[in-house]
């Protein structure tokens, strides 16, 4: 403390001359003149000039605080990217289905499919339709892909769908070329499924596309169940197998259309009676 | 004290005189300035910090008769005493009062003190600052620099060489 005594005692002309110098621009800045606005103006720019020299040295306080602020902003952001992105798929998914439910000749009715079963042999869906909506069992479900399955049971507002990965699944079928009949069944693995029935001769090949013939009055005619992805002939066998890639991605299945078309219960009756067939 | 009220008696009276009698010394718009030469005087005899504190009172005075521009007196008085207070030399005194050295102390105070004034005053305005300091502090500073041959006159007839 002495030490600063003794600098400013050896200084004492300067420093008061700083101080009223000081003064002198204390009482200048009291003056609402020209001058003083322009002098005003210059300061704030000369201000804002050296602020934006020195900008460029970091302040580590600021900067901390600063990447707090971005990191949230990332984690903000991201989140809305996310949501958006889902927003946009969701959103294209329901145009397509849109299309498809304006080019359908059936009537239909859009579903949300609230509940899966994918890792049981008897696989379902449950969808948020019901009888208020004018769902019964044993119509068709359909998606923007293709094939789902059938209603097998309904409350008010919700059904459960029994989809075509499920061991107990038939659908009558043929090959949209060749105009070959069918049968699909699940095999009980992935997502592939198999046309049972189709003689040596007949021909089938790979790519061809299958849809739904009609015949069994379960579902309606020409509803598409995928394509054809290998064929397998057995050496002394009459017949031969084909796989077919279901063209409904059931792993991602989120909205379906129920077809409000029951089966002609007389024809149901009276094919059970004589055949026991579904 | 005595030295402070004379000191005080005399910066009021050449206040009174700046401020209203000078302008019998008007030639062509310009008059000298006598309270920087009582400044240059002060600190010539009593030293820079005296000749600041005086020089800055003077000046808030002047500020506050005139009214005009308050505080740009106060510091440019101020600021002539600092300077002045360079060539404040206590064994050569009355030798430097009595001689052109005086006068060329006056010269070179006023002009930066009129530089500095003119700076401020021209600000915010079309005037060129280049332009005033050479038509008005100029020959401010010529002007003040002449009547400081009067006090000079006389030191010089007190100095005992």
């Amino acid at each position: 403390m002495q030490r600063l005594f003794n600098i400013i005692r050896l200084f004492k002309e300067y420093v008061v001359f700083a101080l009223l110098l000081f003064l002198s621009l204390g009482i200048l800045s009291l003056n609402d003149n020209r001058q003083i606005r322009a002098i005003r103006s210059y300061t704030v720019g000369l201000i804002g000039f050296t602020q934006n020299a020195f900008s460029i040295i970091p302040n580590v306080l600021q900067l901390r605080e600063e990447n707090r602020v971005l990191r949230q902003l990332n984690v903000n952001l991201t989140d809305e990217v996310s949501r958006l992105r889902e927003a946009r798929i969701e959103n294209m998914r329901l145009r397509s289905m849109l299309k498809m439910k304006d080019r359908s000749v059936f009537r239909l009715v859009a579903a949300d499919v609230v509940g899966k079963s994918l890792q049981l042999m008897r696989n379902t869906i449950t969808i948020d339709v019901g009888t208020a909506q004018g769902v019964e069992p044993d119509m068709a479900i359909i998606s923007p892909g293709g094939l789902v399955g059938r209603v097998i049971s309904s409350s008010r507002n919700y059904s459960v769908g029994q989809i075509i990965l499920n061991k107990d699944f038939r659908a009558s079928a043929l090959v949209e070329r060749s105009r070959v009949d069918c049968i699909v069944v699940w095999s009980g693995i992935g997502q592939t499924v198999h046309l049972k029935n189709i003689a040596k001769k007949q021909d089938v090949r790979f790519g061809d596309v299958v849809v739904t013939s009609g015949y069994s009055g379960l579902y309606p005619p020409d509803i598409v169940i995928g394509t054809v992805s290998a064929v397998t002939e057995t050496p002394g066998s009459l017949f031969k197998d084909a796989d077919v890639t279901l063209s409904t991605d059931f792993s991602t299945l989120e909205q379906a259309f129920v077809i409000l078309q029951k089966p002609d219960p007389e024809r149901m009756q009276l094919e059970q009676k004589t055949t026991g067939a579904r | 004290m005595k030295k402070s009220f004379s000191f005080a008696g005399i910066s009021l009276l050449l206040i009174a005189v700046q401020t209203t009698a000078i302008h019998l010394l008007n030639l062509e718009g310009v008059i000298p300035d006598l309270l920087s030469i009582w400044v240059v005087y002060i600190a010539l005899t009593e030293g820079q910090m005296e000749a600041m504190l005086w020089g800055f009172a003077v000046g808030l005075m002047l500020d506050l008769t005139a009214q005009d521009f308050i505080g740009l007196s106060t510091l440019t008085k101020m600021l002539c005493g600092f300077l002045a207070g360079y060539f404040y030399n206590e064994n050569k005194t009355q030798i430097v009062l009595g001689s052109y050295r005086f006068i060329l102390i006056v010269f070179i105070v006023t002009f930066v003190q009129n530089v500095v004034y003119f700076v401020v005053f021209t600000q915010g305005s079309e005037i060129n600052l280049l332009h005033a300091v050479v038509q008005y502090g100029l020959t401010t500073t010529l002007y003040t620099a002449i009547v400081t041959t009067f006090p000079v006159f006389l030191f010089s007839r007190r100095s005992p060489i």
